[in-house]
């Protein structure tokens, strides 16, 4: 819980026009209780089950889903939401009431989720990411998706309003419905791409290996149960999770623009995500090449965005994905809609002098920093290559660290903070140049912020 | 051109250290640790009289004598300048660092004091921004000190506020 509210702009006229307090969908409780039989089912295991036998197994997930149900319907009374002026109040609790207003200035990325009980019952959660926010902030599960659709547009539409100009409030409900059509379409990933990039990745070669041992192992004992066989299952899955749930998760990629020139991300097959993110909100781009998908020339591509903080669950649920894989051209005219006047196969960076060899002996060459006019360019890594792009305008602070060893060679290594991911990384440069460096990216930082306040105030 | 890696752009910037006081209050703390786990090793040693606690003993009180040397040359590396976009801060003997952190990415500001600092008279201004690595602590400023600093962080944070 951060203290970090800024100063709250009162906006009497408009909050005068109160409207009601909304509720969630009325399916909200059952969806989450059928998604707690998942969760039970995991938690007791296979060897829960082979225990207690199937009936009882099933009576213990059902009297629990039941519970989580009856716990959802109180949850489901004491929830609901409003927009209030330029804020979204959100209240919840059963036991401990929470009253939470969101501003929406600090308003990151809105995200649409629809988990596969949802797509079949019509309904979608809205997850709002807000700067300062350890988590994301008020998942409203469930609405409807035509409500969450609109609700989107609407908090997009204020949060993206600047102070002075401010159009009338009554747009954004019609701008909803119209939106859809206007989009324009920036690039659809090949489903068969996807399923040949994550076959291509160290788990996938790994399979036939663990097919092999768990083969060999039953052949010498000579023991076929169900719940061995089921346990290798459950374990060969895990292995095999991560490439599997990616091509779940990224499957029918699609990026699109939106006439408020927003960037509109939509995957996923189990669960569909839907996703849109000012260009103003994009805080880095991250390139990877692994090592391989070099015989194909694929990259992808990951978007920093603030607020996709305390999720937890690794790569797989973070929704930061640009292009979960590609061509090299692709990348490049993607990066240039994302980054304008940012040209992927032009960015030059030179590596640190030649004594940084003592600290890095292999991977010297692939270490390189680079300015251009709009972003910082680093480079690191010699058999996953990666390219972190900060621009200037996002930059939070700029650190110049020395350690021991670098202090004896005259190198330090400056660190380009961003809100959200890893920093900008100018690894092992020349203390001179370090300095040099920082004091350039503090300017260049200054400059792109005020460039971007002016434009705002015609 | 030589760069010192402590006061980086001499000529232009104009470095504020850090009150002396700051060493009592490090020495104070570094001592009391110093002799309670000296006490448990004199139990140790009480008990069991194997020349091992004493050498324990002795590398202990080693130790504190040599960090506290190092506290001494650390607490005068701490130095912080004001610009006139940016507040910069540096410390660190065996790591240095140095934060250059402007004040339009400023979002909140702490001032802390522990019982000892505010004993002495000491507090402790940190500044944080949105993004999670950035460090900008100043410890060891006088009250009145850390207070200024402090105003004028958020007026001028006030100044030059804008979204992310």
């Amino acid at each position: 819980m951060t203290a970090a509210g800024p100063p709250q702009p009162t906006l009497p006229p408009e909050a005068a026009v109160v409207e009601p307090r909304r509720r969630l969908h009325p399916l909200s409780p059952v969806l989450h209780g059928a998604k707690s039989i998942a969760v039970v089912v995991a938690a007791l295991s296979w060897q829960t089950l082979s225990q207690v036998g199937l009936e009882r197994f099933a009576l213990v997930v059902a009297v629990i889903a039941v519970a989580v149900v009856i716990f959802s319907i109180f949850g489901w009374l004491t929830t609901g939401y409003q927009v209030v002026g330029r804020e979204l109040r959100i209240s919840d609790g059963v036991i401990w009431r929470r009253n939470r207003a969101i501003p929406l200035e600090r308003l990151q990325a809105v995200e649409l989720r629809r988990p596969l009980l949802a797509q079949l019952t019509g309904l979608a959660e809205l997850r709002l990411e807000v700067i300062g926010g350890g988590k994301t902030e008020a998942p409203l599960a469930y609405l409807t998706v035509r409500e969450a659709a609109a609700l989107r547009q609407r908090l997009l539409a204020l949060a993206g309003r600047t102070q002075a100009a401010a159009p009338p409030t009554d747009q954004p409900a019609d701008a909803a419905p119209a939106a859809p059509t206007l989009e324009r379409p920036l690039l659809r990933v090949k489903n068969r791409d996807l399923v040949v990039s994550q076959l291509l990745t160290p788990q996938a070669f790994f399979l036939p290996v663990g097919v092999a041992f768990v083969v060999l192992q039953f052949v010498m004992e000579g023991s076929w149960t169900f719940v061995g066989i089921a346990s290798t299952v459950t374990a060969m899955a895990g292995v095999l999770l991560q490439p599997v749930r990616r091509v779940l998760q990224d499957w029918d990629f699609r990026l699109a623009r939106d006439p408020e020139e927003r960037l509109v991300v939509r995957y996923g097959l189990l669960e569909t995500r839907s996703q849109v993110v000012p260009l103003n909100r994009v805080q880095a781009v991250g390139a990877t090449w692994p090592l391989l998908w070099r015989g194909q020339g694929w990259l992808h591509l990951r978007l920093a965005v603030a607020g996709y903080a305390g999720e937890g669950g690794g790569d797989a649920k973070r929704s930061d994905r640009l292009l979960p894989v590609g061509e090299f051209d692709t990348a490049r005219s993607l990066v240039w809609e994302v980054l304008p006047g940012v040209d992927l196969a032009a960015l030059a960076t030179s590596p640190p002098p030649k004594r940084a060899r003592w600290l890095n002996p292999i991977a010297l060459k692939s270490i390189g920093v680079g300015l251009t006019p709009e972003v910082l360019v680093t480079r690191w890594g010699l058999l996953t290559r990666e390219m972190h792009l900060v621009p200037y305008a996002r930059l939070q602070s700029v650190r110049v660290v020395q350690g021991p060893l670098q202090r004896m060679l005259g190198l330090a290594t400056v660190y380009a903070d961003t809100a959200r991911g890893r920093s900008g990384q100018a690894k092992d440069r020349d203390l001179a140049e370090a300095y040099a460096l920082a004091a350039e990216l503090a300017v260049r930082a200054r400059q792109a912020r005020t460039n971007l306040k002016t434009p705002a105030q015609p | 051109m030589t760069v010192d890696a402590l006061t980086p752009w001499p000529d232009t910037v104009e470095w504020r250290s850090v009150s002396p006081k700051l060493i009592t209050v490090e020495l104070i703390v570094r001592w009391s640790w110093t002799v309670i786990v000296v006490a448990g090793l004199c139990v140790g040693l009480v008990l069991q009289g194997h020349w091992l606690w004493q050498l324990g003993i002795a590398l202990v009180v080693l130790n504190a004598i040599w960090r506290s040397f190092v506290t001494v040359r650390a607490v005068r590396a701490w130095g912080y300048a004001e610009r006139d976009q940016d507040l910069l801060v540096r410390h660190g003997l065996l790591v240095r660092r140095l934060s250059i952190v402007p004040y339009a990415r400023m979002q909140f500001v702490d001032v802390t004091a522990g019982p000892l600092e505010r004993a002495f008279g000491l507090a402790t201004v940190q500044l944080h921004t949105a993004a999670a690595a950035s460090d900008a602590q100043i410890p060891g400023l006088p009250p009145a000190e850390a207070s200024r600093l402090r105003d004028r962080l958020t007026t001028l944070g006030e100044d030059r506020a804008e979204g992310l």
